[in-house]
């Protein structure tokens, strides 16, 4: 048998190196998912995309009762995809009253907090929204909305809040350990 | 190519196979044999309600109410028969329960495949079948989860990995009213009106016939609704016609024909008998022709003769009327888009307006053969944008009312309609 002189210097050196190769392995394999997402939250493409749900999601709260509806509608709609504005616009008419009866002058401040759900071309996100004073039937003025928006030729726009069922799903989800934050299209 | 493959579906499962027509089955008094629905049908015409189930809730409390549409039908044995619109009918499957789906007969005789094949085409492709594979196994098929759904043992919203297609789904449904995919059917629905879906809008409640005369019929024709432009032939958007905002005239009508109510009555006459006597009654007849002393005392009792029918033309009035116009999604995406490459800073001025009442007012009343007209008129409407407007009448009717008795409850009904607005662009000749 032949022997192979390994100086001490060498021996450590060796030590050190598998030391750093195993931590390193052990570093990317469970590097969390939420900071891979975090980065992508500040690509330009997401900037754009919450970037138009502060301006859409503005418009729907800052309410000017002498105005009226048609005006709030329209400032709604040029920021909404067409079957959002539909939708919006057919179920605002109660909403609209309310806010006549009650003389409601509210402006509105808000800040998307964080991208829940992108399928490459809608996207979910949670916003935190601000009012001046409360709108009727609510003493709040601060609150959350999940919204959608969607991918259209004229870029990033407003398509529906999100419904109660959907948005205790996510909920749901999130109290759940999962890693997977992306959803994927079938 | 969706939409179109979703409405060649809806079509295909509107025709009604063979074994509704069969035996006892109740849908055997829906459908003809040759599939054709039986005429001797009272079409309610389409209902409309704001449920909580199609209400979309909003931060601070604030909501979208969203119209449930259905289209209705009674039976002669009081079965009421309803067509959801497509909108209407995910909303109902998404919620069983609530929306009464799961009380219809039709749910569980005619529906469930078809259902399954509509929610399949409405929502499949935002599902995220990997993952619903991976966590209930169980489902071997996308029926298999359907089902479950509609059972309401599964939660379908945890799987949704599209979102856009519900406001698509609402929007094909309000562009196409007819686009309805299922019958159900609601038995004794007449008794229990209250909680079907559309209520009791226009179901009719005969009173109790008398026992020696044939049953009271009712029959009734649908209002004949209209709504158009009268004025100008070819109106301009405001500030480019040749008089000073002349804007358009827009008018609205409905007639609504008598409901026909036919009920017997029954006839009786006196007839002189002898009946037998009471205790003190002094005896002066005979009760019977072989006895030979009296044992009865002379009377008359009443003994029917005939039954005498009776038509009555009773008037539906209208009890309220509605128009709007709104600028088509269309012409709107025109203006921003097309419009506004060549004319800088092109926009909407007014995509929605509320005619009547708003801007114009109605008149209406019935005839003395029962017929009910109403008409209203929003005249000079300062329509600034060019493009396709959708006019939309609504309608409510009182009922009618025979002696006290509610004989047919207030029917809503609605029409759409068109209408042009054009601009004159500018354009450089060489």
């Amino acid at each position: 048998m032949k022997e192979i002189p390994v100086s001490k210097r060498n021996l450590i050196v060796a030590v050190i190196l598998a030391v750093v190769i195993a931590v390193g392995i052990l570093v990317i394999e469970n590097w969390p998912l939420h900071t891979e997402q975090g980065s992508t939250a500040s690509t330009s493409e997401d900037s754009l995309v919450s970037a138009a749900a502060v301006n859409a999601i503005e418009k729907v709260f800052q309410v000017n009762y002498q105005e009226g509806k048609e005006v709030w509608l329209n400032r709604i709609c040029e920021l909404s995809t067409p079957a959002g504005c539909e939708l919006f616009s057919a179920g605002a008419d109660r909403m609209w009253e309310k806010y006549v009866d009650a003389k409601s002058v509210v402006t509105a401040a808000m800040q998307a907090v964080e991208k829940i759900a992108d399928n490459g071309s809608e996207q979910v996100w949670r916003m935190t929204i601000m009012l001046s004073s409360p709108l009727p039937g609510s003493n709040k003025t601060q609150d959350t909305a999940y919204v959608v928006l969607a991918k259209t030729d004229s870029g990033w726009n407003f398509d529906r809040f999100l419904m109660e069922a959907e948005i205790n799903a996510i909920l749901d989800r999130e109290k759940t350990p999962t890693t997977t934050v992306e959803e994927g299209k079938k | 190519m969706k939409r179109f493959f979703l409405i060649i579906v809806v079509l295909t499962l509107l025709i009604p196979t063979a074994v509704y027509a069969q035996g006892n089955d109740p849908w055997s008094e829906v459908f003809q044999p040759d599939g054709n629905l039986n005429p001797d049908l009272i079409d309610l015409g389409v209902t409309t309600e704001h449920p909580d189930w199609m209400s979309i809730e909003l931060p601070f409390g604030q909501s979208l109410d969203l119209d449930a549409n259905y289209h209705r039908y009674q039976t002669p044995s009081g079965n009421i028969v309803v067509l959801p619109s497509a909108s209407t009918l995910f909303f109902m499957a998404m919620n069983p329960q609530e929306s009464g789906l799961t009380n219809s007969n039709g749910s569980l005789g005619n529906g469930y495949g078809s259902l399954i094949s509509f929610l399949g085409l409405a929502a499949g492709d935002n599902l995220d079948w990997n993952r619903i594979q991976a966590e209930h196994p169980e489902y071997t098929s996308p029926d298999q989860f359907w089902g479950a759904v509609l059972n309401g043992n599964q939660d379908v919203w945890t799987y949704f990995s599209g979102w856009g297609f519900i406001t698509n789904l609402l929007q094909m449904t309000w562009n196409d009213g007819a686009l309805r995919s299922l019958y159900l059917l609601y038995l004794n629905g007449t008794q229990n009106c209250a909680s079907i879906p559309g209520g009791c809008s226009g179901v009719v409640t005969p009173p109790p016939p008398p026992r020696e005369c044939p049953d009271p019929s009712v029959s009734m024709q649908q209002p004949v609704l209209t709504i158009q432009k009268t004025a100008p032939n070819n109106p301009l958007v405001v500030g480019q016609d040749t008089e000073t905002r002349r804007g358009a005239d827009i008018q609205a009508r409905v007639t609504v024909p008598p409901v026909i109510f036919t009920w017997y009555e029954p006839i009786y006459e006196e007839r002189d008998v002898c009946r037998s006597a009471n205790v003190g009654e002094t005896p002066n007849c005979k009760t019977s022709s072989g006895l030979t002393i009296n044992d009865g005392v002379s009377d008359t009792e009443r003994v029917f003769k005939e039954c005498r029918m009776h038509v009555e033309h009773l008037p539906d009035a209208v009890a309220s009327l509605q128009a709007t116009a709104a600028l088509d999604a269309a012409s709107q995406d025109w203006i921003t888009g097309k419009l506004g490459q060549t004319h800088y800073e092109a926009y909407i001025h007014q995509a929605n307006f509320t005619l009547i009442p708003g801007i114009g007012s109605w008149t209406g009343g019935c005839d003395g053969g029962g017929t009910c007209t109403a008409t209203g008129q929003a005249l000079r409407v300062p329509f600034a944008d060019p493009g396709t407007f959708n006019l939309r009448l609504d309608v409510v009717t009182t009922g009618t009312r025979f002696r006290g008795i509610p004989i047919t409850q207030p029917r809503r009904v609605g029409i759409d309609g068109t209408m042009k607005v054009y601009v004159t662009l500018p354009a450089l000749v060489p």
